[in-house]
C-alpha cells in the first residue's frame, strides 16, 4: 500500500453533495428491492426443503411465526435474540464499509464478554454507577483488542484478514475452555458447563419489561446499547471526517490514499471499532442473560453477523430489519420444532440461502430484470 | 509427565489417526485454491460427507457404498460453490460461508428427522482397520502403524499422487497456471473454467473423504456439527504448509501432534503447574497466523486466488 502525503486541498464532506434523508436513513444501494426479494427465494428454497423432507411447510411457518411474534413474550424474546446479532452485524458491516471483510465477530464478540465477565466479577462489589461503564469499556475494549489485531497484521504485513479471522474464532475458542476450565476465571459450580464467577449486581443490566406488562419477560436494557450502537455506527461513518475517510478506503484504498488517506492506518482503526461493536455484543449477553460467561455460550453469533450485514447491506437500518427477521428465525425456531416437529434447524438452512441468494446476486438481478443497472458490489470486494 | 505421554507409540500413532481428516481437507483446499478458487465450504462438504455417508452404508449396509455416497455429497456441495465462484463470479468467501451454514443445518435438520434423539445405529458398517501382521512385535513401529485405518494409508498415497500430479505433469501445471495467470493460461488455449470446476469438484471429494473418514472410520456414528472446524484446520494446514500437498501433510501432522498431545498429557504436570492442555488447542491457529504474517518463513498464496475470471470478450 503506497502513502503519497498529498495536502488535502478539500476537507472531508465538502467534496461530495449532501445525502438525502432517504440515503441517510437506508443507504441500501438500489433499496430493499434485492435483500427482500433474497428472503422470499430462501423461504421457498425452505419450503421446498420441507416438503422434500415429507413435512408440510405451511405449518413449519406458521409455527415459526407464532413462536417468534405469538404472545408479548414471544416480541420480547425475539428482541432478545435480535440484540447480538445487532452488535456483531455492525461489527461486519462497518468494516465492509472499509472494505474488509470481518469474519471474526464471533471470536471478538467472545473476547468481550470474557473481559467483561472478568471485569464484572473482579470489581463485582463496586457500585452499579461505577461499575456498569467499566464493564461496558472492558467489553469494548476487549473486543477492539482483537479486532485490532486483525487490522495491524493486515496493515504491517498485508495479510488478508479472512485467514486472520477465521484463525483467530478458533483460537478464542481455545483460549476460553482453559480460561473457564482450568485457567484464572474458572470458578467452581454446579452448572455442569463450565463457567465463570457471577458477575456483581452492579454489573447486570436490567430487565426493562415490568412483570405487570409481560411476565417473566428477559428484555434488558442491552435493547438501548444496541439502538445507541446503531446511532454511532451512522454517525461515524456518515457525519464524521473519520467516517468519510473510513468509506473512501472501502471505496477505493488507492484513491484514498492519493487523497492523503493513510489506508492501512484506517484499516487498524476500523478493525478496533468493529471488535469493539463485537466486544459490547459479548458484555450485552454476559451482564443482560448470563451473568457470568459459560464456556462456548455463544456459538454462531458472528457467523449469522454475516448474513445480517449483507442482508442490512450494510446500512444501519438494514442491519436492524436484518437482527430482527434473524432474532425471529433463532426464537420462533425453538417453537416450530417443539410444536411443529420440524427441527429449528430448518432456520439454519433459510439463513444459508438467504446468503447463498446475496452471494450470487447476479442470479437475483438476472431474475428481476436490470441488468442495465449492474453495479459493483462494492462493499465485498 | 512422562516421555511415553510425549513420544510415546500411542501418541504417534494418534497423531496419523488426528491428522488424516486434517491433511484430506488439506489437500482439497491445495487442489482449488492452486486453481484459483478459494473453498471455505470445505468444512461443508467435510460435514456431509460425515452425514451422507453414514446414512447410504447405514440404509445399504455397505460401508463402501457409504464412503461413495460421501464423496458425492461433498461433491454436490463444492459444485454449488463452484456454479456460484465460477459461473456467478459470486463472492467466494460469501458463498463459502452460505455452504458451511447449509451444511450444518442440512445435516442437523436430517440427523434430527431421520435418527431422533437416538442416534445413528451401533451396527453401522465401518471402514476396516489395515492389520499390517508382519508388523506386530516390532517395538514402537508396530503400535504406531500396524492397525492404522484404511483413510489414513489411503491420505498418504493421495498426499504422493497429488504432489506428483501437480507438479510433475501437464495437467497440474495447467492447474498451476490457472491460479497463476488466468488470462496467460487462456492464451496459450488452456479452459480456465473447466479446470476450475474441476479442481473446486476435486476439493470437495477429498474434503468428503476426511469426513467419511471421521464419521465411518473413527467415530462409527454421526454426531451433529462432528467436524468441529477440521475443514478449517485444513485450510490452516494448507497455508502452513504453503500450498504444497507435502507441506500441508507434514502440517497437518504437527497440528495432529498437538491434538494427540492434547489428550495424552490430559491432567500431566510440571512440577506443580498443571499442563494447560486446552490451549495447545491454539497451536495450528497461531502457528498459521504467524507463518502468513511472515514470522515462520513466508507462506504466498496462489496469484488469482479467489479472484473471479471472466473470460475474454464477455465484459
Amino acid at each position: 500500500m503506497t502513502q503519497q502525503q498529498q495536502p488535502a486541498t478539500t476537507g472531508p464532506g465538502t467534496t461530495i453533495p449532501a445525502p438525502s434523508v432517504r440515503q441517510l436513513t437506508f443507504q441500501w444501494a438500489g433499496g430493499p428491492a434485492i435483500p427482500v426479494l433474497s428472503v422470499v427465494i430462501a423461504l421457498l428454497l425452505g419450503a421446498v426443503f420441507v416438503l422434500l423432507s415429507g413435512n408440510d411447510p405451511v405449518a413449519a411457518y406458521a409455527a415459526l411465526v407464532q413462536g417468534a411474534f405469538g404472545t408479548p413474550y414471544d416480541l420480547t424474546e425475539t428482541l432478545v435474540a435480535a440484540i447480538p446479532l445487532v452488535l456483531t452485524g455492525l461489527a461486519v458491516a462497518i468494516a465492509f464499509r472499509t472494505g474488509l471483510f470481518n469474519i471474526g465477530a464471533q471470536g471478538q464478540l467472545l473476547v468481550g464478554a470474557l473481559a467483561a465477565g472478568w471485569a464484572g466479577a473482579q470489581f463485582a462489589s463496586w457500585p452499579g454507577i461505577v461499575l456498569m461503564p467499566t464493564v461496558i469499556v472492558f467489553g469494548v475494549a476487549g473486543g477492539a483488542f482483537y479486532g485490532g489485531i486483525v487490522g495491524f497484521l493486515k496493515a504491517v504485513r498485508g495479510v488478508n484478514e479472512v485467514i486472520t479471522t477465521i484463525m483467530l474464532n478458533y483460537t478464542i475458542v481455545f483460549v476460553m475452555h482453559w480460561l473457564l476450565q482450568a485457567g484464572p476465571m474458572s470458578a467452581p459450580n454446579a452448572l455442569g458447563t463450565p463457567a465463570s464467577t457471577p458477575i456483581g449486581a452492579g454489573a447486570r443490566l436490567p430487565v426493562i419489561i415490568p412483570n405487570e406488562l409481560v411476565l417473566f419477560s428477559r428484555l434488558h436494557a442491552g435493547i438501548i446499547l444496541a439502538a445507541l450502537a446503531v446511532v454511532v455506527f451512522w454517525f461515524v461513518l456518515w457525519r464524521t471526517p473519520l467516517g468519510y475517510r473510513l468509506r473512501a478506503v472501502g471505496l477505493g484504498a488507492h484513491a484514498a490514499a492519493q487523497a492523503g488517506i493513510d489506508p492501512a492506518r484506517h484499516m487498524v482503526l476500523v478493525m478496533a471499532i468493529a471488535g469493539g461493536f463485537a466486544g459490547l455484543g459479548g458484555m450485552i449477553e454476559v451482564s443482560g442473560i448470563f451473568g457470568r460467561v459459560y464456556d462456548g455460550f455463544s456459538s454462531s453469533y458472528g457467523f449469522d453477523a454475516i448474513a445480517v450485514a449483507l442482508l442490512g447491506k450494510n446500512s444501519p437500518l438494514g442491519i436492524v430489519f436484518a437482527a430482527l427477521l434473524f432474532g425471529a428465525f433463532v426464537h420462533g425456531g425453538a417453537y416450530m420444532q417443539s410444536h411443529a416437529g420440524i427441527s429449528s434447524n430448518l432456520v439454519a438452512i433459510i439463513q444459508a440461502f438467504v446468503l447463498f441468494v446475496i452471494a450470487a446476486e447476479a442470479l437475483v438481478r438476472s431474475l428481476t430484470r436490470r441488468r442495465g443497472a449492474r453495479k459493483p458490489v462494492e462493499a465485498i470486494a | 509427565m512422562t516421555l511415553e505421554m510425549l513420544i510415546g507409540a500411542s501418541v504417534f500413532a494418534a497423531t496419523l489417526r488426528l491428522a488424516a481428516p486434517i491433511a484430506l481437507a488439506a489437500l482439497g483446499g491445495v487442489t482449488t485454491e492452486r486453481s484459483g478458487v478459494t473453498n471455505i465450504a470445505l468444512e461443508g462438504s467435510m460435514l456431509v460427507g460425515c452425514f451422507f455417508g453414514v446414512v447410504a452404508a447405514d440404509r445399504a449396509h455397505n460401508v463402501w457404498i457409504g464412503l461413495a455416497i460421501a464423496i458425492l455429497a461433498g461433491v454436490l456441495l463444492a459444485g454449488l460453490h463452484a456454479y456460484a465462484a465460477i459461473a456467478l463470479r459470486a463472492d467466494q468467501i460469501v458463498s463459502g460461508m452460505a455452504l458451511n451454514i447449509l451444511a450444518l443445518g442440512l445435516t442437523t435438520y436430517l440427523d434430527y428427522q431421520m435418527y431422533g434423539t437416538t442416534g445413528t445405529p451401533a451396527d453401522l458398517p465401518v471402514l476396516p482397520d489395515v492389520q499390517l501382521g508382519f508388523l506386530k512385535g516390532v517395538p514402537y513401529v508396530g503400535d504406531a502403524i500396524g492397525s492404522q485405518n484404511l483413510m489414513v494409508w489411503t491420505m498418504g498415497v493421495l498426499v504422493v499422487l497429488l504432489q506428483l500430479s501437480l507438479f510433475r505433469t501437464v495437467a497440474g501445471l495447467r492447474l498451476r497456471a490457472v491460479g497463476e495467470h488466468p488470462r496467460a493460461a487462456e492464451t496459450v488455449g488452456i479452459d480456465v473454467r473447466r479446470i476450475r470446476y474441476a479442481a473446486v469438484l476435486a476439493s470437495g471429494a477429498l474434503a468428503a473423504l476426511g469426513g467419511a473418514y471421521l464419521s465411518l472410520g473413527v467415530a462409527h456414528s454421526f454426531t451433529d456439527g462432528m467436524t468441529g472446524g477440521r475443514g478449517f484446520i485444513g485450510l490452516a494446514a494448507m497455508i502452513f504448509g504453503r500450498w504444497t500437498p507435502v507441506g500441508a501433510l507434514a502440517a497437518s501432522l504437527i497440528f495432529g501432534y498437538g491434538n494427540a498431545l492434547s489428550t495424552s498429557l490430559q491432567g500431566a504436570s510440571i512440577g506443580d503447574v498443571k499442563v494447560p492442555v486446552q490451549l495447545l488447542g491454539t497451536l495450528p491457529y497461531i502457528l498459521t497466523i504467524l507463518a502468513v504474517a511472515g514470522f515462520v518463513g513466508r507462506s504466498r498464496p496462489p496469484a488469482a486466488d479467489g479472484l473471479p475470471y471472466e473470460t475474454e470478450g464477455h465484459a
